[in-house]
């Protein structure tokens, strides 16, 4: 006996020794036991880990069947009486309470009549229970128990030691899992490449078939950042990804949400979420789907997940949060520099466009500067300008960026040729509210911000397709008047107009408008000086032939006197020659060859006098009255009446359409200051002066005077305002006046009209004792 | 028989023009320089002076003011070898400013207008 117990313990001791796997040692234990203590059957219960249920898990009889799957309750039948008390205890059927609450082992031993059960355990921790069944009425000795004892707690060594191995297993799968995680964590700081990092290193360690992390602002309810990867159903597709979460919750309690929802096709699928919390504003969620199985089914996520997630999102919400703070930093940084660029760009145009006064050239750097890539590198850019009249948007000019930009830098570029102009000349929009987005810019001062396509005014170039998509427009501004407008877009590579170089256009507008506009005022200022300088070249000129035809003339006296004496005379003989006399075709020739050398004379030195040569004896009343037909149409046009006082006069010697020029200037300078309607009154009367009689002609309208500031600017060549004609006009009719020794005066009565008056000397009764240029003021202005 | 004053400092032309003029059946009054024909004016009722511009002594111009200012009306040719006087404004005060030409229709048909009565 005593043998066969020593046999049996070096028997379990070999097999708890051996190299076999856990279950094969755990299942030859509980065999050996059973034969050596000949029961009928020896069954092995498990505590779960809930330590709830004891669950069948060996029999002697080797494999288990489906459907000899057992379990006991805590404290329910003799198997949970002795796991709750951990004292053994031996039963048999007829005693009180073991049936039914034993029944269930009839499934295996269906007349069964002894039952002893022993728990498995150690110091600190109970593993099981092991069952002992007989059919017939046993007891068991005290050396059997102890014999029983012993063998548990070899059990129970076995089972403690695969428990260890089973958790450090689980230890080393889950840090080598945190670690996977950890790296794929701290190998980036691109935030998008995180995440994608994240959400497959998270399926893939949780065995998920798919996961998917959001984080939103707390506060705008915003998503800040999302992400995916594999499979996600339906109802966590489109935000968010997740409902509402629980947050908060320490490790012993992790918050979560599990679940499970019924795809369209019947199948059955699982989620599990824990909360991503971040010292900031931002919350989130961490999210996986289906659990794979081993055989490649889904299943639902358990305890381990739960825990191995939740830990995952504790390392993840740091990275993240660290990751967001330092894309903000980042994106802060790159708006810095891109505002640092289009300044620089800014600074560059500006200095170029301080290079010349040409509009061709401001034009061509200034689109350069808008297309150019270094520049503010809009696909395109238009200026528009508007009219001298205030009525219409004219397009200029624009320009186009090639697919490749140039290497030359900005300062360099500015200056090149245009690489693709545009040409806008045809396009004209009429300045009205219903006139599209251009138009509207224009009248209302404001820049247009264009998102949506619309229509644009006027009739489109068709080499310009400028109809659809987004484009901004600002309007050039100078001193309250809008000049111009600059429109760009980037409808070619249809990129976005983004905020900073809109803003740095809106900044380079208003230094545009003032140079075009000072580029204009000195277009103006050249074509001045130039026709100022033809004016001067001609007087040069004339100053020549002068002097040239007073050394001439002075011949001429002396050539001319006895030429007239010798053709004179020689006609004079003609009459008296008889006409067969032979003198007679002498005298002929005399007479014709003086002819000639007084052609000759005429030719090469009356010119001086040529334009002198239209003056004549003309009636003044005359003269306004031919003068009032060509402006009668106009006048009667504009309702203007025309009173008309006249005195006869006599004679002028005066050059009359030289001043029926004149009368023309003055009678449509009234004309244009009564646009209302008015009256212009002409009346001539003489004037007696020290120096002999004048006749004057004095023309009235009623359209409210010139204004005091303009006032003494008007007989200034290139002076003119809208209500008083062309400055040229007047200036002109001040010339004739002088050439004609007179005078024109002006009689300025504000609010009322006023009156021009012209006084030129009748000669035969004046007796200008120093006759000449200069010796009185052509023009006086009375106010 | 109208009464006309030829004022010319070159003989020739005054042989000429009162030849031709009394032709014409005037009666014809010479004067070699505008002082003298201020002097024949003061005795001689004329009808009409042609007026040479360069002379001694007194010009053609100095004798027109002189003449226009006693008698306002009284018609004045200007006959002359310079045309360029046309500029001088004092020169506007005469009725006629011809330019000497061997050929006299265009003074005869002048004198002709003034006189016609
Ligand atoms: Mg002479």
């Amino acid at each position: 006996m005593a043998a066969d117990r020593l046999s049996f313990l070096s028997q379990m001791v070999e097999v708890l020794t051996s190299t076999i796997s856990f279950e094969e040692r755990l299942k030859n234990m509980v065999h050996l036991l059973g034969r050596y203590l000949k029961v009928d059957l020896s069954l092995y219960f498990g505590l779960d880990k809930g330590k709830e249920l004891l669950t069948l898990q060996l029999t002697s009889k080797g494999v288990l069947s489906p459907h000899q799957r057992l379990e006991f309750a805590c404290g329910q039948g003799v198997v949970g009486e002795v796991a709750k008390s951990r004292q053994e205890k031996v039963v048999h059927r007829h005693h009180a309470g073991v049936m039914p609450a034993n029944a269930l082992l009839e499934k295996l031993h269906p007349a069964f009549h002894t039952l002893a059960a022993f728990p498995v355990a150690d110091d600190n921790f109970l593993y099981g229970v092991l069952l002992l069944v007989d059919g017939k009425d046993r007891s068991y000795s005290q050396a059997e128990r102890q014999i029983i004892r012993s063998a548990t707690l070899m059990l129970a060594g076995a089972l403690r030691q695969a428990m260890v191995q089973e958790e450090a297993k689980k230890r080393i799968a889950e840090l080598a899992v945190l670690f996977e995680v950890g790296k794929a964590l701290s190998s980036t700081v691109e935030l998008d490449e995180l995440l994608e990092r994240i959400v497959t290193t998270t399926a893939k360690v949780i065995t998920a078939r798919g996961a998917g992390l959001q984080i939103v602002d707390r506060q705008t309810g915003e998503t800040r950042v999302s992400s995916r990867y594999g499979y996600i159903p339906a109802p966590f597709k489109c935000p968010p990804i997740l409902g509402v979460l629980p947050t908060g919750g320490t490790l012993a309690d992790i918050p979560y949400l599990q679940g499970e929802e019924v795809a369209a096709d019947g199948s059955l699928h699982y989620h599990l979420a824990v909360p991503l919390t971040f010292k900031s504003s931002l919350q989130g969620a961490l999210c996986v789907f289906d659990k794979i199985t081993a055989s490649g089914g889904y299943e639902p996520f358990d305890h381990e997940n739960r825990q191995l997630l939740f830990t995952m999102a504790g390392l993840i919400a740091n990275t993240l949060e660290n990751a967001i703070t330092y894309q903000q930093v980042e994106d802060l940084a790159e708006k810095n520099q891109r505002m640092v660029r289009n300044l620089t760009a800014l600074q560059e145009i500006s200095q170029a466009l301080l290079t010349t006064v040409q509009e061709d050239r401001l034009l061509e750097i200034l689109l350069q500067g808008l297309t150019q890539e270094q520049g503010l590198g809009f696909d395109r850019a238009l200026v528009f300008m508007v009219d001298e009249a205030g009525q219409t948007l004219r397009g200029r000019k624009g320009a186009e960026r090639l697919a490749q930009g140039g290497p030359a830098p900005l300062a360099t570029a500015l200056f090149l040729p245009l690489a693709r102009e545009l040409d806008l000349a045809d396009w004209e929009i009429p300045l009205r509210n219903d006139q599209g987005p251009l138009a509207s810019a224009v009248l209302n001062r404001r820049a247009v911000h264009l998102r949506e396509p619309q229509v644009l005014g006027g009739e489109l170039p068709e080499k310009v397709r400028l109809t659809a998509g987004e484009l901004f427009a600002a309007p050039l501004v100078v001193k309250d008047q809008v000049t111009g407008v600059i429109v760009v877009d980037n409808q070619t590579s249809a990129r976005p107009l983004e905020e900073e170089p809109l803003h740095a256009l809106q900044m380079l507008t208003t230094q545009a408008a003032l140079l075009l506009e000072n580029s204009h005022l000195y277009a103006t200022i050249e074509a001045n000086s130039r026709e100022l300088g033809l004016i001067r070249e001609r007087m040069l000129e004339s100053d020549r032939l002068a002097a040239l035809s007073s050394l001439a003339s002075g011949m001429a006296h002396e050539i001319r006197n006895p030429l007239v004496s010798i053709g004179g005379f020689a006609r004079r003989i003609q009459k008296l020659v008889e006409p067969e006399s032979p003198l007679k075709g002498y005298v002929e020739v005399i007479q014709e060859e003086v002819s000639r050398l007084e052609k000759l004379l005429r030719e090469i030195l009356d010119f001086t006098g040529e334009n002198l040569s239209y003056f004549g004896n003309h009636d003044l009343d005359q003269l306004i009255e031919d003068t009032l037909l060509l402006v009668q149409r106009d006048l009667d046009a504009q309702n203007i009446k025309v009173v008309k006082q006249l005195a006869q006069l006599p004679l002028l010697h005066c050059d009359d359409r030289q001043l029926k020029q004149v009368f023309y200037n003055l009678f449509q300078n009234a004309r244009q200051a009564m646009l209302n309607g008015g009256t212009l009154t002409i009346r001539t009367y003489p004037v007696e002066k020290e120096d002999g009689l004048y006749a004057a002609a004095a023309v009235s309208d009623t359209g409210g005077g010139i204004p005091m500031d303009v006032l003494h600017n008007i007989f200034n060549p290139f002076f003119s305002t809208k209500d008083y004609g062309t400055g040229l006009g007047l200036s002109i009719a001040q010339r004739i006046v002088s050439r004609h020794y007179g005078e024109i005066t002006v009689n300025n009565e504000l609010g009322k009209g006023v009156t021009f008056v012209v006084t030129l000397p009748i000669a035969k009764y004046c007796l200008v004792k120093e006759a000449g240029q200069g010796s009185a003021p052509a023009s006086a202005i009375q106010i | 028989m109208k009464k006309i004053l030829v004022a010319d400092d070159e003989m020739s032309i005054r042989l000429l023009y009162s030849e031709e003029l009394k032709e014409e059946g005037y009666e014809v009054y010479t004067a070699a320089n505008g002082r003298e024909a201020l002097e024949i004016m003061a005795t001689v009722p004329v009808d009409l002076v042609i007026l040479d511009i360069k002379m001694p002594e007194m010009d053609g111009i100095e004798t027109l003011r002189q003449i226009k200012e006693r008698r306002p009306d009284l018609p004045v040719l200007l006959s002359t070898a310079y045309g360029e006087y046309r500029q001088d404004f004092a020169t506007w005060a005469s009725d006629e400013y011809l330019v000497k030409s061997s050929d006299l229709d265009d003074l005869r048909n002048a004198v002709k207008r003034y006189l016609k009565d």
